[in-house]
């Protein structure tokens, strides 16, 4: 069998000996976006920021490509629950950031990844504003677009929709599957939204509540397919796999009551 | 225009702002000016403010005033500087690095709380009467201030500015740069305002103890003949400085940190 892309070997996390992740073994495809669903507070992101080298595991191994993963670096891009653009750059500085430190690029190439970013998120016309005079939602594509543009091999985001609003949360939804194609990115998802979920997932991995265990992995791709438009959400495919998702979270919660 | 003076948290309008400040101290001024000319008040407790600006006027023609505040601007900015450039960095080091915030916060806030005025023997002693005294006693009261509000300042950049920052490749010296001073170049800028207003606090302290210069000296030596106007006139002069400096350094911080 090849070696998987990302790879989570044993994993567990205790803070201060209360354990907060327990022994999770988990294999994920490059290209795939993979969602990571689960109660609030039951370690999820906890897990993220580990396979993000920000926090480091109580035991066992991440790998990307084989390689064990020892801390952040460019290959693993984060983006966070809250607004993380940098106030004192404008839209396009923030995009610009994000090629900061790479020695790769030219001068030329950088300044034509920024205009490209700048179209992905549809801000071309706030490329010269300062993140304060922009609304939430689009703080949130410049942070995305910023973590796109650094070229990382693995996105992680945090419930990056968490605050916004239902029509901007749909819209970037649908950019996020067009990116995650277009760009042939790996992507892990955290959220606890169960239609989130099954819009975004190829596939979605179901914790269980604090200490996280994975519950349930749900090939979404092998029901809806891999094309997501918003008239996949009004099919029956969809309600039913929301339906069973949002049942076995139940079930799940009535054992510990 | 005025409507918003008197609203809750109303909008700020930089010229009904500067009208009213004028207005309030020029009514102020006219109070004083005639209770003392009512003859109310002894002149020696309070002279008017016309005696008042005709004192300050001789000290600047006869008494080279201006001379004095010159000497004493210098020995702020100096004493001023001399804590910054050292205070950036530690406080920036302190909250940076466990080792070198755990090793020094006991000390730094524990000579913080002694009282500069209680150094002023110790400081005679170590360095004499001379200009290395003051300048001594004006970092004294700065600098250890100062290098906990820019530890404090750092510690506040929020952490997922500078993780963001590594998951883009950065180096530690990169955040440091790239990222952590740009983040509390706001507040940095405002606390060095502020705490070179308390240095100019501590100058008639440090230029009472056996200067021949300076705004304190000149205020100390009208004391003792009891020239009030003047002493009076010497006070007026720190403030009028004191307004001057903090109207630059808020102006520059508006031009620095257009994005807030
Ligand atoms: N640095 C830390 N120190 C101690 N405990 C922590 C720390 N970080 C997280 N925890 C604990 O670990 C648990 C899981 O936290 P985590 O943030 O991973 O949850 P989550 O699944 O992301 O929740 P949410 O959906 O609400 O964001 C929580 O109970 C939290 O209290
Ligand atoms: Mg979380």
């Amino acid at each position: 069998m090849a070696e998987p892309y990302l790879s989570l070997e044993g994993m567990t996390k205790q803070f201060g000996g209360v354990p907060v992740v327990s022994t999770t073994n988990l294999a994920i495809d490059r290209n795939s976006l993979v969602v990571f669903l689960g109660p609030s507070g039951c370690g999820k992101t906890t897990l993220m920021r580990m396979v993000g080298g920000l926090d480091l595991p109580t035991s066992g191994t991440i790998r990307l490509d084989g390689e064990p993963v020892s801390g952040p670096d460019r290959r693993r891009g984060m983006v966070f629950q809250s607004y993380s653009s940098f106030p004192w750059l404008t839209v396009e500085g923030n995009i610009a950031f994000g090629m900061h430190y790479r020695n790769d690029l030219t001068a030329a190439e950088k300044a034509e990844r920024v205009r490209h970013y700048l179209r992905l998120i549809r801000l071309e016309d706030f490329a010269g504003s300062y993140p304060n005079r922009i609304s939430g939602g689009m703080r949130q594509r410049v942070a995305i677009a910023r973590s796109l543009a650094a070229g990382p091999d693995v996105l992680l985001m945090d419930e990056p929709f968490g605050a916004l609003d239902a029509l901007t949360r749909e819209r970037l939804q649908v950019e996020l599957r067009q990116i995650q194609k277009t760009e042939a990115k790996t992507i892990i998802f955290v959220t606890h939204d169960v239609e989130e979920a099954v819009f975004l997932a190829d596939r979605i991995i179901l914790f269980s509540a604090r200490p996280a265990r994975i519950l349930h992995d749900i090939d979404v791709s092998a029901v809806l397919g891999t094309e997501r438009t918003l008239e996949a959400r009004e099919t029956q495919a969809f309600f039913n796999l929301r339906n069973d998702i949002l049942h076995r979270i139940r079930t799940e919660t009535e054992l510990h009551l | 225009m005025w409507a918003d003076l008197v609203a809750f948290r109303g909008k700020s309008s930089a010229k009904a702002d500067l009208l009213l400040g004028a207005m309030l101290a020029a009514g102020l001024l006219l109070l004083w000016e005639a209770v003392a000319r009512a003859g109310l008040v002894a002149p020696q407790f309070l002279p008017a403010p016309s005696a008042v600006l005709s004192a300050a006027w001789t000290m600047t023609t006869q008494q080279s005033l201006l001379w004095h505040a010159a000497v004493s601007t210098f020995r702020v900015l100096l004493a001023f500087a001399i804590a910054a450039a050292m205070a950036i960095p530690i406080g920036i080091l302190m909250s940076s690095y466990r080792i070198v915030g755990a090793a020094l916060e006991p000390t730094i806030d524990f000579i913080r709380y002694l009282p500069v005025p209680a150094l002023v023997p110790l400081s005679i002693i170590w360095f004499g009467v001379g200009e290395t005294t003051k300048i001594f006693l004006l970092w004294l009261g700065t600098f250890f201030q100062l290098v906990l509000l820019v530890a404090d300042d750092m510690r506040r950049v929020p952490h997922e500015y500078v993780e963001v920052a590594f998951t883009l490749g950065a180096k530690p010296r990169n955040v440091l740069t790239d990222v952590a001073l740009r983040a509390m170049g706001p507040t940095l800028v405002d606390n060095l305002r502020i705490t070179l207003g308390w240095c100019w606090t501590y100058l008639v302290l440090a230029e009472i103890v056996a200067a021949d210069s300076g705004l304190g000296f000149v205020i100390w030596s009208a004391r003792r003949y009891v020239k009030t106007p003047e002493v009076m006139a010497g006070v007026v002069v720190i403030g009028i400085i004191g307004l001057v400096t903090d109207q630059v350094l808020r102006m520059l911080h508006r031009r620095m940190f257009r994005y807030l």
